[in-house]
């Protein structure tokens, strides 16, 4: 997905913070987004996503529900097309790990600068995902618990760039340190969060098939 | 008896343990009754039969009156139990006229263990003790002559009053204390959920102050900064809460330990695991953040006092990984080899000795403008 400067990227806010939303808009703003939506809760950010149809939702995790987590689920089976940038405070980890699994992309913390934030915003639209090395951390220690149970393994070479990432290596470094494209690594990286996202997606319906939801509701049986 | 007629207490918790003691009590006070009246019919020896009748249906009547009274926490006032009490030493002093002073049973026999309970139940041993001496007394008083049965009903009387009234007051009191441990949980949990409410709002705005405060610069950037070391402060602290175990406990947590470690470090370090704890023994996890609080200190000593570094932790099924990077100048190839020729190897020697102690390895990973990375791996099951 290219974006040039008569097609800039729609993107929706959402953060019960009225200081934290207007910064960010603020920010996204004058880099050259365009700002379609701003909204202070789970419901808000819904029926705004409905209404303005925005291509990225710059997200916080903790706000009135439904929460972040069930924002992302709902606006990626709504649009799966659509990218999801979490935009946390305090970095609940159980938190993180479910949007990311629901579809989220990008991970950063609050605390990073204005120049990191809008670089994520543009990687993730370009659909590129974002890993800060806590994220790197939670998703390895996820595969790990996934090792015992039937799921998806990682490969040797995609652990590999995982842990690099976790030890807070830049995409450039581990490039140079294996020898690869930066594309390469990125890609690697990427195929870390889908498989997971996969998996995720495979649990819920094959528990949706359990419970008997995958059958016609008209349908008297 | 100021003690025995104290101020009963209203802990939900002990009623409830009362309550259930004197359902309990209702049923023998039934037993023993029966038992009262089958003996007395059975044996048949009553010098005034009419008057020794009135006798077993007043205990009946008196029976059927407690069952009911004891039942409500709020009947049972100091007044009931007096009665209890003297109905019973009223039944026993009874049997000098309905069987005459040559007597070998009392009328009431064992029914007088409704009243002793009851007494134990409401005033503990000191109750049970009373009471048990007030029936032994009129029971030994009333008899010309004592047998060695006598004295041995007696002897299980002032035994088993102090006991069952022990035993009543120390269900109460684990009752009373496992309610106020449920309610201290509960309040705690409240405390804690308040507190992410809060603590979340505080990160939100200290975050902002450094965000803004870096880009405006100046003095600006000082308050940024020092709003971003309380930002680190407070969500290491968070972490702790919620991993942290009780301080008796002989695991701990590694990657809280490893997160304290790097808050007090100084450095912007940027610490990273699985979600949830990574338990070990404690003394392991001492022990590593030990080492870690040295390999931090030789960065900020080599690279900076405001360097950079990482710290990944990674659980796998029978070991532990601790990585230590940092971005400095690094140790250029060949130079440690020459230091260990010339004897002086201390840091190195030291990091890589404390974990083959563990029963783990240490590999150091470094080279000229590559930084320093540490990487130990330790076994979960300290060594034998």
């Amino acid at each position: 997905m290219t974006q040039d400067v008569s097609d800039p990227v729609r993107v929706m806010v959402v953060d019960d913070h009225p200081m934290w939303r207007d910064a960010v808009g603020r920010d996204l703003l004058a880099a050259g987004f365009d700002v379609v939506a701003v909204a202070a809760s789970g419901d808000e950010a819904l029926a705004r996503f409905r209404a303005d149809r925005p291509q990225l939702l710059v997200l916080d995790l903790q706000i009135p529900g439904p929460g972040g987590v069930e924002v992302t689920a709902e606006v990626i089976r709504q649009d799966p097309s659509t990218r999801v940038l979490i935009l946390s405070a305090s970095g609940e980890q159980e938190d993180v790990l479910a949007a990311v699994k629901a579809g989220a992309t990008g991970y950063l913390v609050k605390s990073a600068s204005r120049e990191e934030l809008i670089a994520a915003v543009r990687r993730v639209a370009r659909g590129d995902t974002v890993f800060t090395p806590g994220l790197a951390g939670l998703v390895l220690g996820e595969y790990r618990r996934l090792q015992e149970e039937p799921g998806p393994k990682l490969t040797a070479r995609e652990t590999e760039v995982l842990r690099l990432v976790a030890k807070g290596l830049s995409y450039k470094q581990i490039a140079d340190r294996l020898v690869v494209s930066h594309r390469t690594v990125q890609n690697h990286v990427q195929n870390t969060l889908s498989k997971l996202q996969l998996h995720n997606r495979v649990q819920l319906t094959r528990w949706a098939i359990d419970q008997g939801l995958d059958e016609d509701p008209e349908d008297p049986m | 008896m100021p003690s025995l007629l104290a101020s009963r207490t209203l802990d939900p918790a002990v009623v409830a343990v009362e309550d259930r003691l004197y359902r309990a009590l209702a049923v023998l006070r039934i037993v023993v009754l029966l038992n009262a009246i089958a003996l007395n019919v059975h044996r048949a020896n009553f010098s005034h039969p009419r008057l020794g009748v009135a006798v077993l249906v007043a205990m009946g009547a008196w029976t059927a009156f407690a069952i009911w009274a004891y039942a409500a926490p709020q009947r049972r006032v100091p007044a009931l139990l007096i009665a209890d009490m003297t109905m019973t030493v009223a039944s026993l002093l009874s049997t000098l006229v309905v069987k005459g002073p040559w007597f070998n049973a009392s009328v009431p026999g064992f029914w007088v263990a409704g009243a002793l309970l009851a007494c134990a139940v409401q005033w503990r041993w000191r109750g049970g003790l009373v009471a048990a001496a007030v029936i032994s007394t009129v029971d030994l008083a009333i008899r010309d002559h004592i047998t060695q049965t006598n004295y041995a009903n007696v002897f299980l009387l002032m035994i088993a009053g102090p006991i069952v009234g022990y035993l009543c007051g120390s269900l109460q009191e684990m009752a009373a204390s496992r309610a106020a441990a449920e309610r201290a949980a509960a309040a705690a949990a409240e405390r804690a959920r308040l507190a992410r409410v809060v603590h979340d709002g505080v990160l939100q705005v200290l975050a902002l102050v450094q965000r803004r405060g870096t880009e405006l610069g100046g003095p600006a950037a000082e308050l940024g900064a020092l709003a971003g070391e309380q930002e680190q402060a407070l969500r290491t602290l968070i972490r702790q809460q919620d991993t942290s175990a009780a301080p008796w406990s002989a695991v701990a947590d590694l990657v809280g330990a490893l997160e304290q470690v790097a808050a007090s470090s100084g450095l912007r370090v940027e610490t990273s695991g699985p979600g949830g704890p990574v338990e070990m023994a404690r003394g392991t996890v001492d022990e590593i953040a030990a080492v870690a609080t040295e390999c931090l200190a030789n960065v900020a000593r080599h690279v900076g006092s405001d360097a950079r570094a990482w710290v990944l932790v990674e659980s796998l099924s029978d070991q532990v990984v601790v990585t230590i990077r940092d971005e400095g100048p690094g140790i250029p190839a060949g130079r440690l080899e020459a230091a260990a020729a010339e004897g002086r190897l201390g840091v190195v020697e030291s990091i890589r000795g404390r974990i083959r102690d563990l029963g783990g390895e240490a590999l150091l990973f470094t080279d000229t403008g590559l930084g320093v990375e540490w990487e130990f791996t330790v076994p979960r099951r300290a060594p034998a």
